[in-house]
């Protein structure tokens, strides 16, 4: 009860941001709401499952184009785009899962390194189908209508704001579903010892594969909203720097907590802001202070406290 | 028509590319098998030491001999000073610190590279690009057929090292099996930073070396140390002669995907490979039949 208490206060606090905020702080404040789904979503497979990923970027950027090429190709709204972005990625996060079931710490980070390299690499070579480097651009979400009576109109960057929230609350309530039901116990406990979880009869292939289906799913639909809200798509959103940037935030916030990847997201997306008058040294400073983060808080932020109170 | 001299120079401008794969390859799989450091930092490695070399050639006019000597002992010291951030610090850890941590070295080096050096793309130009060579009907400048001249010599130094002196055996020993290895006497901590110096070594002379072929700007570390990880996974884990050989035929499979396929293919048939082959032969293509988890 007091978890659901702390929760409804910040989405009423969150929601009610743009009230009291500049657009360029809305704007700052989406992209968190961005990274907290992917960072969240990444951390089901890796922090849960223990299974490592690099590939949390390429599905973004699934989510991302597919909503852009259903847009251009089939003229689909958003609100077709999303289901569909999700379930694609989603698709290719069981596609990235079989190797995972063979494979296990480094070799996988390997795979899913490899494969996305080759999703960046298809996205910004295959010009004929995605735009190539230029990318493509991305029709606004546009009226709300339900029995054809419009409730409102999504495109105005607060709106856009208010759907990234929304969209992130939905995510994120799914994941605490899964990660307190039976499926999240058994993916600690094919985290924790494989050999033992195989043993007591988990269906350790089941679990692992709705893992990565799981997290890639919610990196899809993250990538659905940021395409209609930043209004395109480039290659260079979606690179391996990105996935290792959501690897650093789930690591750096406490990986195997909920809430730790959140504040991860929330810090590394928010620290190059406040370096405001060293912006030219900003992504310098990130990489030293991420070095040294690491270096002193290996459990993350989350797992420091929680130890702390554990004595 | 099929083209048997064409054919020939694809055939040897991709072992030129290869040559540097190599290089750049075998100093990570090194780190990677023996340390179990997944250094996303390597392609820095590359990337500083062409332009310590373009420095000492351009700015201070030194020869390219005196300039590969200046560029492996600054990459070794590169090398002793990221063992000191990513693996000491880092034992005994699981093995995403170690990545999350080469990953923050990996663009604080590249950004105060592009602070320091600005991002304009540079070249080193030395004569010996202008002496043509060539081998019946292939034709290379001089500088490039330095490339494969210097991998060979270089790895197989590393191979005998490797092979004939303390310092190699106990290097091997690790990589076999650290536990057993560290009760033998073996001292670890030499072990890493060796490790690490010869890795960064190898690849700062990569650098320097593809400097006149390649532009040399602060992100071209990036794709090399993901085709340099490409490698490692074809040749198996920590095995330098499977490094050496993937390398080559990853550079020339990139050499001939791109003239006889597309040349937009180039970049992806590497990852292909690896997938294809972690998927049917997780020990690698030169690896014996361990245990790979």
């Amino acid at each position: 009860m007091k978890n659901l208490a702390l929760a409804l206060v910040a989405i009423a606090l969150l929601a009610a941001a743009p009230f009291g905020l500049g657009g360029y702080e809305v704007n700052v404040l989406m992209i968190i709401l961005f990274y907290v789904v992917l960072a969240v979503g990444l951390d089901l497979v890796s922090g849960y499952c223990g299974q490592f990923s690099f590939a949390q970027g390429a599905f973004y950027g699934i989510g991302a184009y597919t909503t852009a090429i259903m847009s251009r190709d089939l003229g689909t709204s958003f609100w077709v785009n999303l289901p569909a972005g999700i379930c694609v990625a989603g698709l290719f996060g069981l596609i990235l899962g079989v190797p995972a079931l063979r494979l296990k710490g480094h070799f996988l980070a390997i795979v899913t390194i490899a494969f996305q390299t080759i999703v960046y690499l298809t996205i910004s070579q295959w010009t004929s189908f995605t735009g190539g480097q230029t990318g493509l651009s991305v029709p606004p979400v546009g009226p709300v209508t339900i029995f054809g009576v419009t409730l409102f109109e999504i495109a105005s960057l607060r709106s856009y704001y208010w759907l990234a929230l929304a969209v992130a609350v939905v995510a994120l309530t799914i994941a605490w579903r899964f990660v307190h039901s039976r499926l999240g116990r058994e993916w600690i406990a094919i985290r924790d010892d494989e050999t033992l979880a195989a043993a007591v009869g988990l269906d350790t292939t089941r679990a692992k594969l709705t893992a990565f289906v799981a997290s890639a799913a919610m990196a899809g639909a993250a990538g659905v909203v940021t395409a209609h809200a930043l209004r395109g798509v480039t290659p260079d959103d979606f690179t391996i720097w990105i996935s290792a940037t959501v690897v650093a935030m789930m690591v750096v916030g406490g990986k195997g907590t909920f809430i730790g990847p959140m504040i991860g997201a929330a810090l590394l997306t928010s620290m190059p802001e406040f370096l405001g008058r060293f912006a030219e040294y900003k992504m310098f400073i990130f990489g030293v202070l991420l070095v040294i983060t690491i270096t002193v808080l290996p459990e993350g932020i989350v797992g420091r406290i929680k130890r702390l109170r554990e004595g | 028509m099929f083209d048997i001299d064409l054919f020939l120079q694809y055939l040897a401008n991709g072992v030129v590319i290869g040559s540097t794969y190599v290089l750049v390859a075998v100093g990570l799989t090194l780190i990677f098998g023996i340390l179990g450091v997944v250094n996303f930092a390597h392609g820095e490695f590359y990337m500083l030491g062409a332009y310590a070399g373009i420095t000492a050639v351009t700015l201070f006019g030194v020869p390219i001999w005196l300039a590969l000597g200046f560029v492996l002992v600054f990459s070794a010291a590169l090398g002793f000073g990221a063992e000191a951030i990513l693996h000491k610090p880092m034992k005994n850890r699981d093995a995403t610190s170690s990545i999350i941590s080469s990953f923050g070295l990996a663009v604080a080096l590249q950004n105060a590279a592009l602070l320091t050096l600005g991002p304009q793309p540079q070249l080193l130009r030395t004569n010996l690009s202008n002496v043509p060579v060539e081998i019946g009907p292939v034709f290379l400048p001089l500088q490039r057929l330095l490339i494969p001249i210097s991998m060979v010599v270089l790895i197989t130094a590393l191979y005998l090292v490797l092979r004939y002196t303390w310092t190699g055996r106990s290097l091997r020993a690790m990589s076999q099996h650290a536990t057993v290895a560290r009760l033998c006497g073996v001292r670890v901590e030499r072990v890493a930073v060796v490790t690490f110096m010869v890795g960064a070594a190898l690849a700062g002379v990569a650098g320097l070396l593809m400097s006149s072929v390649f532009l040399v700007h602060p992100l071209v570390g990036n794709m090399i140390a993901l085709k340099a990880f490409t490698v490692v996974i074809l040749g198996g884990m920590g095995n330098v002669a499977g490094a050496a050989a993937a390398g080559l035929l990853l550079g020339v499979a990139e050499s001939f995907t791109s003239a006889y396929i597309a040349n937009s293919m180039r970049d992806i048939i590497g990852f292909v490979l690896v997938i294809a082959v972690l998927l049917f032969r997780p020990q690698g293509l030169f690896g014996k039949a361990v245990e790979r988890s």
